[in-house]
C-alpha cells in the first residue's frame, strides 16, 4: 500500500505538480536513521478532504468549458460543412466527454472514500480526476487546432454560368402570340 | 414556359397602320405613347402583396395633312390626342410576383380631336377608340395554360369624305386559348392554341362582319438553348355573317361579294439565336385559303408562304430589325390578296432617358377572288409605311416627344391612292 501511494504521489507530482500549490515537505519522523531519505512521505501531496473535494470541483468548472467550447467548434464546422475540420472536432470531443465520465467516476468514488476516511482511495481518486482534467485540457487545444479544407481541402464544385447580357431573356423559339388586326381597311367602294 | 400571352394593344396608334409581327415585339409604323420607360422604369403601384398597377396618360398634339385619306385636294387638320391607362399585373417593381401564375388586365382610350372647322371634317372631330385586354397565364413545368382576350375599337373619317359616308368604324375581339407542354428538359415543346376573332366594321363595311376561327399547332425542338426548328399548322375558318353573293356580272358571270374560307398554313423552319446578337426567323411553307366561292389561292407562288426576319442586337441599347414575308391576307374588299412585304425596324435607347425608333414597311397587295365592288377587280396597291418617333424621359415617369407618321398607297384604281402625313409632339406620365 505504501509503494502504491508512493507512486500515485510520484506521478501527481510529476503530472500535476503545476496545476496546484505543492505543500511543503512534512518533517522526518523521529527516530529515523540521520542520513537517510523518505521519499513517500515527503513528496506527497497534502490536502485536506474538502481541498481536494474543492478542487475537483474547478476540475469538473474547467472540463464543463472545454466541452462547451469544443461544441461550438463543432456547431461551427457544421454551418461551414468543413467536413474534415467537422470529423476532427467530433473525434475530441467523444474523446472528451469519455474523459468527462471517467472524472465523474472518480469523483463519485473520492467522494464515498472522504466519507469513510479512506486516505489512499481519495488521494488515488483525486490523482485520476487530476490527470483527467489535464487530458481534456490537451483535448480541448488540439480541437482547437484542427484544421479545416481552407488548407487541405480545395472546395466543392461550384460552376459559374456567365450569360452574354446581349442574349435575349425572352425565349425567341417560341410561336409568336396573337395580334389584334386593328389596321384600318381599304377602301371597299368609291361608291360607299 | 411561362409566358403570357401577349396583349397586343396598340396605345395611341390604333389609327397610324401599326402592324405587329410575329416575331418578338416588333412593331412597324407610328409607335404610340410610350407604356413605360426605356430603362428600368421601377414604376408603379404595389396595390397588393404582389399586385402591380400601372397607370398613365399621354396627350400628342399635331397635325394631319389628309384626314381623309383622299386622292386629290386632301384636307388637313390640326388635332390632339389624349390617351390615359391602366394595368394592373401580378407583379412587383422587379420582375414578376409568380412564376405560375401570371395575370395582366389592361384599359384605355384613346381620343382624338380634329380642330378644323371645315364643314366636311366637323362631323368627324371626335372619335373615341377603347381598348382593353386580359390574359392569365398558368403552369411553369411541364405543361402550361393559357387564356386571354383583347378588344379593340377604331373610329375615323371615311375614305374621299363623301358627305354622308358615316364614320368609318371597326370593332375587332380576339380571345385566345392555348395549352403548352414541354416534356422532360424542354427540348421538345408543344403549343396547342385556338384563337376566335369577331370584325364587326361600320354600315359602309358591315357585309364584311367576320368571326374567324383558327386552330394552330406548333411543334418545336430546340438543339440549342435558344435555337430550334419547328413545324406549324394552322386551320382557320372565316365566316362571314352576310356570307352572301352581293352581285353577280350579268355578263362574265363573275359574282361578288364575301364568301367563307378556311385557310390552312402548314410551315417549317427555324427560330431563334444564330449567334448571341442576331436572331431569325425562317419559314417556308405551304398555303391555301380554300374559299367556298370564287379564286383561291393557286399556282406555285400562290401556295407558297415564306417568312424571313432577322434581329441584330448591336448594343443593349440598341435593336435592328429586317425582314420579308409573302403570304396571303384575307381581304375586305376582296376574297384575299397576295401580301408581299419588307420592313425594318431600328431601336437606340441613350442612357435609358431618350428612346429612338425608326421603322417602315412596303407591301404590294394584289387583291384576287370575288371583289365587293366590281370597279376594283385587278386592283394592286403598294404602301408604304414610315414611322418615327424620339422620346425624352425627363423622369422614368414623365416623357416628351416628337413623332412622325407616313402612310402612303398607291393603287391602280382609281381614287384609293393617297399620302398622309401626321405630325406630333406628344408630353405624358406613365407610373
Amino acid at each position: 500500500m505504501v509503494k502504491t501511494n508512493l507512486l500515485i504521489a510520484t506521478a501527481t507530482i510529476l503530472i500535476g505538480g503545476s496545476v496546484f500549490a505543492q505543500a511543503p515537505a512534512a518533517p522526518p519522523p523521529p527516530g529515523a536513521p540521520g542520513g537517510s531519505v523518505d521519499l513517500s512521505v515527503k513528496q506527497r501531496p497534502v490536502l485536506t478532504p474538502a481541498e481536494m473535494t474543492n478542487q475537483a470541483k474547478e476540475y469538473f468548472k474547467g472540463m464543463g468549458d472545454v466541452l462547451k467550447r469544443i461544441q461550438t467548434l463543432q456547431d461551427q464546422a457544421k454551418r461551414e460543412k468543413d467536413i474534415i475540420r467537422l470529423n476532427c472536432v467530433t473525434d475530441k470531443l467523444v474523446q472528451a466527454r469519455v474523459n468527462v465520465n471517467i472524472a465523474e467516476q472518480s469523483m463519485a468514488t473520492m467522494q464515498e472514500s472522504i466519507a469513510r476516511s479512506d486516505e489512499g482511495e481519495e488521494t488515488h481518486e483525486f490523482t485520476r480526476l487530476t490527470i483527467v482534467n489535464q487530458k481534456v485540457t490537451v483535448l480541448g487545444a488540439e480541437a482547437e487546432n484542427c484544421i479545416g479544407e481552407d488548407l487541405s481541402f480545395v472546395g466543392a464544385t461550384r460552376v459559374d454560368v456567365e450569360v452574354d447580357p446581349n442574349i435575349p431573356q425572352y425565349d425567341p423559339t417560341q410561336p409568336g402570340s396573337p395580334f389584334i388586326d386593328i389596321t384600318r381597311p381599304p377602301e371597299a367602294s368609291p361608291l360607299n | 414556359m411561362n409566358r403570357r400571352l401577349a396583349l397586343s394593344i396598340a396605345l395611341g396608334a390604333l389609327l397610324a397602320g401599326r402592324v405587329a409581327l410575329a416575331q418578338e415585339d416588333v412593331t412597324i409604323g407610328y409607335q404610340g405613347l410610350p407604356y413605360k420607360s426605356s430603362g428600368e422604369s421601377n414604376t408603379g403601384i404595389q396595390v397588393a402583396d404582389g399586385v402591380l398597377l400601372h397607370s398613365g396618360v399621354g396627350v400628342e398634339a399635331g397635325y394631319d395633312s389628309n384626314v381623309f385619306y383622299a386622292d386629290q385636294n386632301p384636307e388637313g387638320s390640326s388635332l390632339i390626342r389624349v390617351m390615359p391607362f391602366l394595368d394592373l399585373s401580378n407583379a412587383t417593381r422587379n420582375g414578376p410576383a409568380a412564376k405560375t401564375l401570371t395575370f395582366d388586365i389592361r384599359g384605355g382610350l384613346l381620343y382624338r380631336h380634329y380642330f378644323s372647322d371645315a364643314q366636311d371634317i366637323q362631323p368627324y372631330n371626335n372619335a373615341y377608340n377603347p381598348n382593353a385586354g386580359i390574359s392569365l397565364s398558368l403552369g411553369g413545368g411541364q405543361v402550361g395554360f393559357g387564356i386571354a382576350d383583347v378588344f379593340a375599337r377604331i373610329e375615323d373619317p371615311p375614305y374621299q369624305g363623301r358627305m354622308g359616308a358615316g364614320v368609318l368604324e371597326r370593332n375587332n375581339n380576339q380571345a385566345s386559348a392555348e395549352v403548352r407542354w414541354s416534356p422532360g428538359g424542354g427540348r421538345l415543346t408543344a403549343t396547342l392554341r385556338f384563337t376566335n376573332m369577331v370584325d364587326v366594321y361600320s354600315a359602309a363595311y358591315s357585309y364584311a362582319n367576320a368571326m374567324t376561327n383558327t386552330l394552330m399547332l406548333d411543334a418545336s425542338w430546340k438543339w440549342l438553348p435558344k435555337t430550334a426548328v419547328f413545324v406549324n399548322v394552322q386551320q382557320g375558318y372565316v365566316f362571314y355573317f352576310n356570307d352572301q353573293v352581293l352581285l353577280t356580272n350579268p355578263g362574265t358571270g363573275m359574282t361578288m361579294g364575301k364568301s367563307s374560307s378556311y385557310p390552312l398554313f402548314a410551315t417549317a423552319g427555324l427560330r431563334g439565336l444564330l449567334t448571341e446578337r442576331t436572331s431569325a426567323v425562317l419559314t417556308l411553307g405551304y398555303v391555301n385559303a380554300f374559299y367556298s366561292d370564287g379564286t383561291s389561292t393557286n399556282g406555285f407562288l400562290g401556295s407558297t408562304y415564306a417568312d424571313l426576319a432577322f434581329t441584330v442586337r448591336p448594343s443593349q441599347l440598341s435593336r435592328f430589325v429586317i425582314g420579308a414575308r409573302h403570304s396571303f391576307l384575307n381581304s375586305v374588299i376582296s376574297n384575299f390578296a397576295y401580301n408581299d412585304t419588307v420592313y425594318a425596324s431600328y431601336v437606340q435607347q441613350l442612357a435609358g432617358r431618350l428612346a429612338l425608333d425608326l421603322s417602315g414597311r412596303y407591301a404590294h397587295l394584289d387583291f384576287q377572288g370575288n371583289f365587293v365592288d366590281p370597279t376594283q377587280v385587278g386592283r394592286v396597291d403598294n404602301f408604304v409605311q414610315v414611322g418615327a418617333t424620339l422620346d425624352y424621359f425627363m423622369r422614368n415617369w414623365a416623357y416628351i416627344g416628337v413623332g412622325y407618321s407616313l402612310l402612303d398607297n398607291s393603287s391602280n384604281t382609281a381614287n384609293d391612292s393617297y399620302v398622309k402625313h401626321q405630325v406630333f409632339a406628344r408630353v405624358g406620365v406613365t407610373y
